[in-house]
């Protein structure tokens, strides 16, 4: 079977914040409607990767190519016509306060469409239904549980119809049940819709359930990219570590504070 | 010796970079107010409506209450020294051109500023903090057309027409204290009230007052998208916003109230 060109290229992306490179050498693609997770622990630059990937931050150089095109180095209206076509979930939701959840949804499809407003509204409705949250469409976010407002985002990131979803932190703050519940989301979408869809996470649980594919993020660099039965026998350090779910070595300096909160030599 | 040189030079990029922001903030209000609706692009005027009644008829009555206190109190200073000359009458004129000179529009601008201001830069810095800006970016939706205009729109028409109301009530609040309290006769009072105003006194307040509303937008707008790190970084900018926007009232004042005199 000859694979289909991959939606999403990134080559040898660095990012700094002024002096600090906190990306650098990145290199994967993203196949047609794969789910490909970004694994990585906290502070190893995969929410930075992700806000790179949907044009909220500039590079410092090296290239993200969606659909072949450039999206670094387009213009501003090239990108928006781009971002019709992606959705993206945020780890804190981030609907607007002040709009109820249905004119959250609506939202984008009143700024972007001629759509009359009974159709919006149907249209409303189901981004809802699909995602298991019918009969909240007047209730602010703010009097929504943390699993619906997720919820609540990912209906919004769907109005559109995109062809990419990109999730931060889908389950970061949920309890088990809740994540379970928004695992199976994801893939419901994925597998309904073909989507493709980017996950960033650091939870193991969930990218045994949802992933096609996995990066594994190490310090800013990419420590492995695969499925996960291929990054089971990677020899990484960091990889064997993080799906084994061990601790750091402590080293001398944490023995020496250790020691002196015990008393203990 | 570089050290101070250095500062110095810091000072001046953060002060250039900000007026660079501020700069780029006015064209896209603009762009987004008047040259995208021409495009059949749209304004959000319901929204501008709703801030409309936030900012003008929601300050109705803090405004006209202070507006009307601060009429008795000059109405009673002025008779502190006019009552020496029994010159009494004159209080009239006195309260009348201070009112739509001067006190009228500052004050409206300064109580709509801690009211308002605070509020725009508050609701955006929160918005900045929850992600809410990078959503609506994502989802191709232009925050200075989304947030911004409306609000600029609703502030340029509601300080004046506050403005216009506070000036009436600091008269009739002056009026009030010259016939109870002083004892001037009312309808001497009113004579003279219409007597002592000429056009360009209503004019030079209601011009004054246009420009007080955009300063208290875009202070307020500018410190929202500064916000940096959480809750603690919204109150802070909140309080600038308030701090900077009285600041700017007042140069605005002075530079105005120097051009009408010369003028």
């Amino acid at each position: 079977m000859s694979t289909p060109p991959p939606v999403i290229i990134v080559e040898d992306l660095q990012v700094a914040f002024g002096e600090k490179v906190v990306l650098d050498q990145i290199d994967f693609s993203v196949q047609p409607g794969e789910i490909f997770v970004i694994l990585g622990g906290s502070g190893s630059g995969k929410t930075t990767l992700l806000r790179n990937l949907v044009g909220l931050m500039r590079p410092r150089s090296g290239r993200i190519l969606i659909d072949g095109k450039d999206f670094t180095a387009m213009s501003s209206v090239e990108r928006m016509e781009i971002r019709r076509r992606m959705g993206m979930c945020f780890q804190g939701s981030a609907l607007l306060g002040s709009l109820s959840v249905a004119d959250n949804v609506a939202l984008p499809l009143r700024e972007h469409t001629k759509l009359e407003e009974s159709t919006i509204d149907i249209m409303t409705r189901i981004k809802l239904e699909l995602v298991g949250l019918s009969g909240v469409e007047d209730y602010l976010p703010s009097e929504l549980s943390g699993g619906m407002r997720k919820r609540a985002g990912i209906a919004r990131a769907m109005a559109m119809d995109p062809e990419i979803i990109f999730y931060d932190e889908p389950s970061a703050g949920l309890d088990p049940i809740v994540a379970a519940g928004l695992d199976e989301l994801i893939r419901t979408m994925q597998s309904t819709f073909n989507l493709t869809s980017v996950v960033v996470t650091h939870e193991m649980e969930s990218v045994k359930i949802i992933a096609d594919r996995v990066c594994v993020l190490h310090r800013g660099r990419v420590a492995g990219v695969g499925t996960l039965a291929e990054l089971e026998q990677s020899d990484h350090p960091y990889i064997q570590q993080f799906f084994a779910r061990r601790a750091d070595e402590l080293d001398a300096a944490d023995e020496a504070y250790a020691r002196s909160l015990t008393g203990i030599d | 010796m570089i050290d101070v040189v250095g500062q110095v030079g810091r000072w001046a990029l953060r002060q250039l970079s900000a007026a660079l922001q501020v700069s780029v903030l006015i064209v896209d209000t603009f762009v987004w107010l008047v040259i995208a609706p021409l495009k059949g692009k749209g304004l959000r005027w319901r929204s501008a409506i709703e801030h409309t009644v936030e900012f003008g008829v929601r300050s109705l009555p803090i405004v006209g209450m202070i507006c009307f206190l601060i009429g008795v109190i000059i109405a009673l200073q002025a008779s502190y020294t006019l009552d020496q000359f029994g010159a009494n009458r004159y209080i009239a004129d006195l309260v009348a051109v201070s009112a739509l000179r001067e006190l009228a529009p500052l004050m409206t601008a300064i109580l709509i500023a801690g009211r308002c201001g605070s509020a725009i830069t508050a609701e955006i810095g929160t918005m900045k903090v929850n992600e809410e800006l990078d959503a609506l970016e994502v989802m191709g939706v232009n925050p200075v057309k989304y947030l911004v205009a409306p609000k600029f729109l609703a502030m340029v028409i509601s300080v004046p027409a506050v403005t216009a109301i506070a000036m009436f009530i600091m008269i009739a609040g002056g009026w009030a204290s010259a016939v109870f309290v002083v004892g001037v006769e009312p309808i001497v009072y009113v004579n003279q009230t219409v007597g002592s105003i000429v056009e360009k006194d209503l004019l030079t307040g209601m011009i004054k007052s246009v420009f007080f509303g955009v300063a208290i937008c875009w202070v307020g707008v500018y410190r929202g998208f500064q916000v940096e790190g959480g809750a603690e970084g919204v109150g802070r900018q909140t309080t600038a916003s308030v701090v900077t926007a009285i600041f700017l009232i007042i140069i605005i004042d002075l530079v105005f109230t120097v051009l009408f005199y010369y003028v």
